[in-house]
């Protein structure tokens, strides 16, 4: 039988990708949630340090927005390396160099791929069987953050059919019961551990993002520990006077790191503009084999971002960078 | 307008897409080097109207240019005065629901169905070589309703099967298989360009349609690792403006990463354009 003569209301599995992925639990994640998440108003502020001791174990799958040089979290992603996490599984989706540098860190071993930079470190890795690649695309990755922000299993999706990606990942391709045509679908993620920068949040973690994004309310939502950095802490009274610029609310968000500047080599969009030298410099970096002199240059010396960011870029450049950053309009509730 | 008399084989490819923007229509330009110059290009000279998004969500901006390095999305300077601002899941969904006509993208490797490889060259696995992912191209090359590959015209990314298919064309070229893949009806590849030429589809294959004049058709089919579909008439293109590569140079690609400066370059001699490297 075809599938156009199939009847309708009847689900066949037409072809089924072969990749590992995260597993897919609802009312686990619901149980989480009941469990573990905070819905009082209680402050959650804490140092990165605290944040990702707390918050992110070995093992952990990750997801981070949006990638070390935009809006990265890269206060917490220079955490994991000091602290030396092991074996993440991380989202890797719309990222140039954080895989690289995660990999090169031993802190990664499995990736599902959107897209990142493939560097020597990366091809080192898989040749050694150190690091395993699942595929995916950018979007199929944050329409799976979709579904499980959604508390559902799976989503249908429109893209990644026919692709050989699908071959190698945890897509679905089925017939739909209501309209008997091939649909794909996709397993929900729901990541152990979301990092996530903002602009502004309160102490209890309402946050806002201004500007565009990848999946930064999917990922908090979806996300079983959530971690916000932000550039700026802010009253929540300033919150409640504008509740339509509210990103992500409280009751998703496991800590809150006041972390200004925490974007740094790349740009907070409205607040500062890149470092265009030492964005160069992290791209030279983990595409002629330096992670480890990266890492430690930037990342290993201090004990936090803030000395970093006072030991090699200093307040001249960081107001530069600010003073570069001309368009302001739209990036502030 | 006056021909250029000196500009890079990207700057040919960049100029061929730009003249293909129309008003009136969106475009989904992958984020950053050719298909978003070119876009952005377009919309300069020829297509005022035409509005673009780009993986972050950002729709129809006025970005102020040039860009700062790698900061093509996301950053500031890229979503300036857009009419919205949304997500990945936006920009997907949009494209999804029908509303993108055109999508733009650049890839390694393409093959005689159009299906489009930036994974992996060689075999899959640890023996291959990686690439970056298909980032947002499989959803750009899934849900608009039309596509233009940009890629060289070389043997090794002209190949009559791709190692690896990352984003889809019309995938083993059979009527409706993308259809049955689960993709969008109607949709798929529209044209692939490169800096030597132009292809559309003839029954779902690559058919060369248009050249530069300093190329010849065999020299084209001998940098295709098979043999492609000749149009029965082979359009010769117009060669860049003046006012083209000025506006390429001066207000996007100012440090030429992305036109490739570096690469090979076709200048007019008095008689006639001569390529060189």
């Amino acid at each position: 039988m075809t599938t156009a003569e199939m009847p309708a209301g009847h689900i066949e599995v037409l072809a089924e990708g072969t990749g590992q992925f995260h597993p897919v639990d609802p009312d686990g994640f619901r149980a989480h949630i009941r469990d573990h998440k905070n819905r009082a108003l209680e402050p959650r502020l804490m140092t990165a340090r605290e944040a990702v001791s707390r918050f992110v174990d070995n093992g952990d799958y990750l997801t981070y927005e949006c990638n070390y040089l935009m809006r990265g979290p890269n206060p917490l992603v220079h955490e994991l390396i000091r602290q030396g996490k092991k074996d993440l599984w991380i989202a890797g989706k719309f990222t140039y160099v954080d895989v690289s540098l995660l990999v090169g860190a031993g802190a990664a071993s499995r990736v599902d791929c959107g897209f990142f930079l493939s560097t020597p470190i990366v091809q080192r890795a898989l040749a050694q069987g150190t690091l395993e690649v699942f595929e995916y695309s950018n979007v199929i990755m944050s329409l799976r953050l979709q579904a499980g922000a959604m508390g559902v299993p799976f989503l249908p999706v429109r893209s990644f059919g026919g692709t050989h990606g699908f071959d190698h990942s945890g897509a679905r391709l089925i017939t739909d019961p209501y309209s008997n045509q091939p649909v794909t679908i996709v397993p929900a993620l729901n990541p152990d551990v979301a990092l996530i920068h903002a602009h502004q949040a309160d102490v209890y973690g309402n946050a806002r993002v201004f500007g565009t994004g990848i999946a930064d309310a999917e990922s908090a939502l979806a996300s079983k520990k959530v971690i916000v950095s932000a550039e700026e802490i802010v009253d929540t009274e300033a919150i409640r006077a504008n509740p339509g610029a509210t990103t992500i609310p409280y009751y998703a968000v496991d800590a809150v790191v006041e972390a200004p500047y925490g974007s740094y080599p790349g740009t907070c969009p409205g607040y500062y503009a890149s470092d265009p030298e030492a964005v160069f410099g992290v791209f030279r970096a983990v595409m002629g084999d330096g992670v480890q002199q990266y890492i430690d240059h930037w990342v290993t010396p201090f004990d936090s971002f803030e000395e970093m960011l006072e030991a090699r870029v200093g307040v001249k450049k960081l107001l530069d960078m600010r003073r570069r950053e001309t368009v302001r309009e739209g990036y502030h509730a | 307008m006056t021909r250029a008399e000196a500009f890079s084989d990207r700057e040919v490819a960049m100029c061929t897409v730009a003249r293909m923007v129309e008003n009136g229509r969106t475009y989904w330009a992958a984020g950053g080097g050719t298909p978003l110059y070119s876009v952005l290009l377009g919309k300069k000279l020829y297509a005022p109207d035409a509005q673009y998004i780009t993986e972050d969500g950002v729709v129809a901006p006025e970005p102020l240019l040039p860009f700062e390095p790698m900061m093509t999305m996301v950053a500031s300077r890229a979503v300036r005065r857009a009419l919205a601002w949304g997500t990945m899941n936006s920009a997907g969904i949009h494209a999804q629901l029908g509303h993108m006509d055109y999508g733009v993208l650049n890839t390694l490797q393409v093959d005689q169905f159009g299906n489009i490889n930036s994974t992996v060259l060689g075999e899959y696995g640890p023996g291959g070589r990686r690439f970056g992912g298909p980032g947002g191209a499989d959803t750009i090359a899934a849900c608009c309703w039309r596509t233009i590959l940009i890629t060289d015209q070389e043997r090794r990314k002209f190949v009559r099967q791709v190692d690896f298919i990352s984003s889809p064309g019309f995938l083993d070229g059979t009527p409706g298989a993308r259809e049955r893949a689960g993709l969008p009806r109607d949709t798929g590849p529209w044209r692939v360009v490169t800096p030597w030429s132009v292809y559309d589809y003839h029954e779902r294959r690559l058919r060369l349609v248009a050249r530069v004049p300093w190329v010849t058709v065999d020299e084209i089919l001998d940098e295709c690792d098979w043999k492609p579909l000749v149009a029965p008439e082979v359009e010769v293109l117009e060669p860049p403006t003046e006012e083209e590569v000025q506006v390429l140079r001066t207000e996007l690609d100012v440090r030429g990463q992305t036109t490739d400066a570096a690469g090979a370059w076709i200048t007019w001699d008095g008689h006639q354009y001569v390529r060189s490297g």
